[in-house]
């Protein structure tokens, strides 16, 4: 009989426990190590260099918050292989471990005054909920509570005139600031007195915290255990894209809400509920409040500019690129490699000449009328050339994929190379057609820089820009109404997008075609 | 009866005057507002342009040679303004517009085809909100309780509450230009995972490999080229880009806390935020990016194979 | 229309796509140009059409130097292998474009398109897109396509090669009809010996961006004027061996080791005067095993080809491809007599590779 028989029969599968416990172990080295580089090298570099900033300790704290569960899920799945052979050998292994690592992490925690240990807004008594009220039970001497003159027996009825129990005074300790005063109203020998206690930043020793720790962590490994592993990266990428979902979330809920905490619709009473057309009543004609200008007129301007960016695009770039793909002429390279250049570079640093072209244009007779600073053409143009590398490039790379006999077989039938392009070649690319148009309606929709940078008036307002102004500029801000014009903006896009997915994922690829 | 073959220069000329009308109006619109503009920047950066001398007539400006730049070096915010930029950049690229991007092309290439499909175009939403909308979201997720997002969640787990635009302004600032910027390198992560041959994975797999090792040994050294990609390309975006971070913060809440480089060249010629536009200064801080623009994008072309993009074409007549 | 080509050469870059060229195609005759992949075929025929411009050389329809006339000036239909059909339009409007590029009349149109379709035997597919249609459907829109302008010359680029082998019989037989009956000008290029022979009047076999030969298909496959021409017309191929020519008092006779045939004046006079360098080539065709033969050799491979069985057979370890009866039932290690028919046998020098037969 093999030692390894030997031990694979005991209560505990003993190499099991050693891998669970150095893979939690390896965690705990990495995690620290990670946290203590950011806060003790990065996050001094960075501020010698005046860079004002709380990213380090940010990550570094997430780090630590995360450290405990990602050791125990590592720990744990070191022991998923053993739930086959034997689950009780399994889960008592998978418990030992959890409880070293875990003994392991809250001697960490001790020592660095971190996870339950670390110092937080207190003042310093114990309470327990009454009858009558919450009762204090205990006053650390010296402490805070002390110091107010908060005596063991005390019964405390409310802060300022909200009523309290033992959980809602915690939170309102924990939540505020370190020295901010809370002012408790209380019985004591029956008699209502008030006392102000200024909270402090205290390292609790309640050891006894640690227990709903360990609980959790018990709970974590043995998820870990059990969990199907499919659902991993379900989770993960839910997970990462959670703000998101909120925000969106948010978005809705407002637009049909009076009001809205967080996420929660609210009534004018403050209940949950508050259902409400009311912010969309713009799109009726109604005017929002401060600005008079119909947005139905704002629309049009968006159209306009949307659609109107879109057709020149795909006119404009579709030409360079047929002759760039498919003809013989001199300085074809030089242009070829031009447009890629362009293509990477970076146009919005010229916003600032671009306004000195448009002033000058704007000065010149007839031409001037048309592109001028502050004419819609000319604000659309600039946007136009913003996307004409990419569009170049993309166009290019569809005919590229034309076989070359259509195109002779069009010249042989008689056709001018016009002819070819227009005829035979341009409905052959319709999905490229397809996927630029919508790229460039998106950015023509979306635009706001640029129209916010080169008009002035109401003339040239499109939805973006009108939302902008919105927000600042009207008092008080409504932030349903807000919303609800920023989601009547966002739909067109929406659909679209849900219409058109497929060409848009490769387009934000599109112009890295023949790259890699 | 010899019928005279037309001129053949004649025909050249009209063969290349085909090509050159078909790439005029691209030409034009470069030239008008490529050309020209990088031209007139470095010549407005030597100009003291400003609101009390305003003009637009380029000869009427006063020419002043590299005081501008001069004045850049000596200014007190120019070096906190660099360094933040140089922060901004390399924390959102190494956090989300690489690893992230990393991960999340990788996750959804391991869960079923239409659910990874599902995700990646999620992804994508931030890039088509239009950044009004866009930056209202994440302000709303900032704000102070009782309306912020997240403080309602510090609410309910009896944490303290925040106003996070001032308490954590580049954390949010780097959040939202993040998540716009991860669906770029998803996307080339994903085709270039997609393209690696499946005889190669699936050989890993009979050799017995984990998915660590099959992402360390297989995967990882197939992505050098696109990493390299990603990192020049979204590197340019992240240092020219500036929307966002004037509508989030405007540099704020302090000093020039989160102003980066690009913003301040707005500001400074573009937008009333001092009073006084400064067109001469702030194309000083512009024709800097400029120029790094122009090095990035040339470093592209020399990197990424450009001679095999440029194939002759199959039709040599008119 | 007659079409004269003096020294086409055509160059990319440093590639040779194809060199000092000349050919002499006469008005209505039915032209192949025949060769392996590689060879400059398509490059030439696109220089006829006007697609590629030659590096040098001149090339006439009729009395006209077209150099420099645009393909749309030369009046020619092409079909081409891929057929490169519009994908997005109609067969008749496929058909049609080439006459809606000349501002004809719609009526004039419809007249000539429903003509050509009916002939081409597609007249009720008009309405479908190419998607729509099997590949020999296309390939009949493509030359309806090609012949509705009724043009001067017709330019095929190896039309039938993505065709399956009982439809490239049919349309072989079809597009040799049609081109006799309409006596345009023709040129088929193809890789395909066989359609060669059977289709062209006359066949030009080029090799490495050269011609090789110009000639009917009789005298090239019983009068091959070079070793190349000699091994690639021809299936299965001819047999190659080499051998050393002697006289003795007005006998000729063939040597290779142990084997010795006798020759004919005629073949063996000229062959005698090379020595030893001489490469002899007899067809399969002209190999026999019979009972009288004089070369022994050893069976080893027999490939049934239905009609007759494709025998490899060994002479001291030489390979000899020879058509025997199905009948005679040879087996692999068998021992067999071979009779050469020397009557057909071709002599080439080994060193230039040019017949030693004719000039
Ligand atoms: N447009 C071109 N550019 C460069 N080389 C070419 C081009 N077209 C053909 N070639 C080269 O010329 C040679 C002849 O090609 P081709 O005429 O297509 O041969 P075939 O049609 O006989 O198979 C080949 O080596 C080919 O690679
Ligand atoms: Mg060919």
């Amino acid at each position: 009989m093999t030692v390894t028989d030997n031990e694979s029969q005991g209560i505990i599968h003993v190499p099991t426990l050693i891998i669970a416990l150095k893979n939690g172990l390896l965690v705990v080295v990495i995690f620290s190590l990670l946290a203590l580089i950011l806060q003790g090298i990065l996050k001094p570099l960075v501020a010698s260099l005046q860079v004002v900033e709380t990213v380090t300790t940010t990550l570094s704290l997430i780090l630590i918050l995360v450290l405990p569960y990602i050791a125990y899920i590592m720990s744990g799945s070191a022991v998923r292989e053993l739930v086959k052979t034997s689950i009780p050998q399994a889960l008592l292994t998978a418990v030992i471990a959890t409880i070293v690592l875990f003994s392991i992490i809250s001697v960490g925690h001790y020592l660095l005054n971190l996870g339950i240990f670390a110092p937080t807004s207190s003042i310093q008594m114990t309470v327990v909920d009454t009858d009558e009220g919450v009762l204090v039970e205990s006053v650390v001497e010296g402490g805070a509570a002390d110091i107010a003159e908060v005596k063991v027996g005390d019964v405390i009825t409310a802060i300022r005139r909200d009523p309290v129990d033992r959980a809602t005074l915690m939170a309102r300790v924990a939540q505020s600031e370190v020295d901010s005063p809370l002012r408790l109203r209380m019985i004591r020998d029956g008699e209502e007195i008030q006392v102000t206690v200024r909270t402090v930043l205290a390292t609790s020793s309640d050891a006894s915290a640690l227990f709903p720790g360990l609980i959790m962590a018990l709970g974590v490994t043995l998820i870990t255990i059990i969990w199907p592993g499919q659902f991993t990266p379900y989770v993960i990428l839910l997970a990462i894209l959670s703000p998101l979902f909120l925000g969106y979330l948010w978005l809705i809920i407002a637009t049909f809400s009076t009001r809205t905490q967080g996420i929660i619709p609210l009534d004018g009473e403050g209940n949950i509920g508050g259902f409400t057309l009311s912010n969309w009543d713009f799109l009726f004609g109604k005017d929002i409040v401060g600005l008079n200008v119909s947005i139905w007129q704002v629309t049009l301007n968006s159209l306009i500019i949307a659609v109107s960016m879109m057709l020149i695009v795909l006119v404009v770039s579709s030409m360079a690129a047929y002759a760039l793909s498919r003809m013989h002429f001199p300085g074809r390279k030089a242009f070829l490699s031009f447009t890629l250049v362009l293509h990477g570079f970076p146009a919005v640093t010229l916003l600032i000449p671009i306004f000195f072209v448009l002033a000058n244009l704007g000065r010149t007779p007839v031409i001037g009328e048309i592109v001028g600073f502050n004419k819609p053409i000319g604000i659309a143009l600039v946007m136009v050339a913003f996307q004409l590398p990419l569009g170049v490039w993309l166009m290019k790379g569809f005919f590229d994929g034309i076989p070359w006999d259509i195109e002779r077989s069009a010249m042989i039938d008689g056709a001018s190379r016009w002819r070819v392009y227009w005829e035979i070649l341009l409905p052959q690319i319709r999905p490229g057609l397809l996927a630029l148009g919508i790229f460039a309606f998106l950015g023509g929709w979306n635009a706001f820089l640029i129209p916010q940078t080169y008009s002035t008036g109401a003339g040239m307002v499109n939805l973006p820009v009108f939302l902008n102004q919105l927000i600042s500029e009207t008092a008080p801000v409504n932030w349903n109404q807000i919303a609800a014009v920023g989601l009547f903006q966002l739909v067109p896009v929406f659909i679209l997008f849900i219409f058109a997915q497929e060409y848009l994922l490769n387009i934000y690829a599109g112009g890295t075609k023949g790259f890699s | 009866m010899e019928k005279k073959a037309p001129d053949s220069r004649r025909n050249i000329l009209r063969a290349n005057l085909t090509a050159y009308g078909f790439l005029a109006p691209a030409g034009i619109l470069v030239i008008i507002f490529f050309l020209i503009p990088v031209l007139l920047i470095i010549y407005l950066s030597m100009t003291n342009l400003a609101t009390t001398n305003f003009t637009t007539n380029v000869s009427q400006m006063e020419f002043v040679g590299l005081e501008n730049y001069a004045i850049l070096l000596r200014d007190q915010f120019a070096g906190k303004i660099f360094f933040n930029t140089v922060f901004y950049v390399l924390v959102t690229l190494a956090i989300f517009n690489v690893s992230l991007a990393l991960i999340v092309s990788l996750l959804t290439m391991h869960i079923p085809r239409r659910a990874g499909f599902a995700f990646r175009a999620i992804w994508i939403l931030p890039r088509i909100t239009t950044a009004t909308v866009y930056i209202m979201l994440w302000r709303r997720l900032a704000v102070e309780a009782p309306y912020g997002i997240i403080n309602q969640f510090n609410t309910l787990l009896n944490q303290p509450t925040y106003n996070y635009l001032d308490a954590r302004p580049w954390e949010f600032v780097i959040m939202a230009n993040g998540f716009i910027g991860v669906s770029f390198g998803m996307i080339i992560f994903t085709s270039a995972i997609e393209s690696i041959p499946k005889d190669l994975m699936n050989a890993s797999l009979v050799d017995g490999s984990t998915i660590m090792q099959r992402i360390r040994f297989i995967i990882m050294p197939l992505l050098r080229w696109p990493l390299l990609f990603v990192v020049t390309y979204q590197t340019l975006s992240l240092l020219t880009s500036f929307e966002q971070i004037l509508l989030l913060t405007n540099g704020g809440p302090g000093l020039y806390d989160t102003e980066v480089w690009s913003l301040t060249a707005y500001h400074r010629a573009l937008s009333n935020y001092f009073g006084n536009a400064q067109w001469g200064y702030g194309s000083a801080f512009a024709v800097v990016l400029v120029i790094i623009g122009v090095v990035l994008a040339v470093i592209y072309m020399r990197v990424f194979r450009f001679n095999e993009l440029v194939a002759e074409p199959k039709i040599e007549v008119l | 229309m007659q079409v004269t080509i003096e020294n086409l050469t055509k160059k990319f870059g440093d590639v040779i796509g194809a060199e000092n060229l000349s050919l002499d195609i006469k008005d209505g005759e039915f032209v192949a140009f025949l060769g392996p992949s590689g060879c400059g075929k398509t490059t030439t025929l696109l220089m006829l059409a006007g697609i590629y411009k030659p590096t040098s050389g001149t090339i006439r329809f009729g009395d006209t130097v077209v150099n420099r006339l645009s393909p749309r000036e030369r009046n020619i239909g092409m079909v081409f292998q891929s057929y490169a059909l519009y994908p997005h339009m109609t067969v008749y409007k496929n058909i049609g474009y080439p006459l809606k590029l000349k501002n004809m009349q719609k009526k004039e149109i419809d007249e000539r398109v429903n003509a050509v379709a009916n002939t081409m035997g597609i007249g009720d597919l008009l309405d479908r897109r190419p998607g729509q249609l099997s590949g020999g459907q296309q390939q009949r829109v493509a030359l309806g396509r090609a012949l509705v302008k009724e043009p001067d010359i017709l330019l095929f680029d190896e039309p039938l090669s993505n065709l399956d082998a009982r439809l490239r019989l049919t349309m072989r037989g079809e597009i040799k009809h049609l081109q006799h009956d309409l006596g345009i000008t023709s040129i088929y290029v193809t890789h395909d010996q066989i359609e060669a022979m059977t289709m062209a009047d006359r066949i030009a076999v080029m090799s490495g961006g050269h011609l090789q030969a110009f000639d009917t298909p009789e005298a090239l496959y019983d009068r091959p004027k070079t070793l190349f021409v000699a091994g690639f017309v021809g299936n299965p191929p001819m047999n190659f061996i080499n051998v050393e020519v002697s006289a003795s008092n007005g006998h000729f006779v063939a040597t290779n080791g142990n084997m010795s045939l006798d020759l004919s004046k005629e073949r063996g006079e000229k062959p005698a005067t090379a020595g030893n360098s001489v490469v002899m080539g007899i067809r399969p065709e002209d190999i026999q095993i019979a009972p009288d033969g004089t070369v022994p050799a050893e069976v080893f491979v027999v490939e049934p080809l239905g009609r007759e069985n494709l025998v490899d057979v060994r002479i001291d370890g030489e390979s000899i491809l020879l058509l025997a009866d199905t009948k005679a039932d040879h087996k692999r290690g068998d021992s067999v007599k071979l009779k050469f028919n020397m009557n057909k046998a071709q002599f080439f020098d080994s060193k230039t590779g040019k017949s030693l037969l004719w000039a």
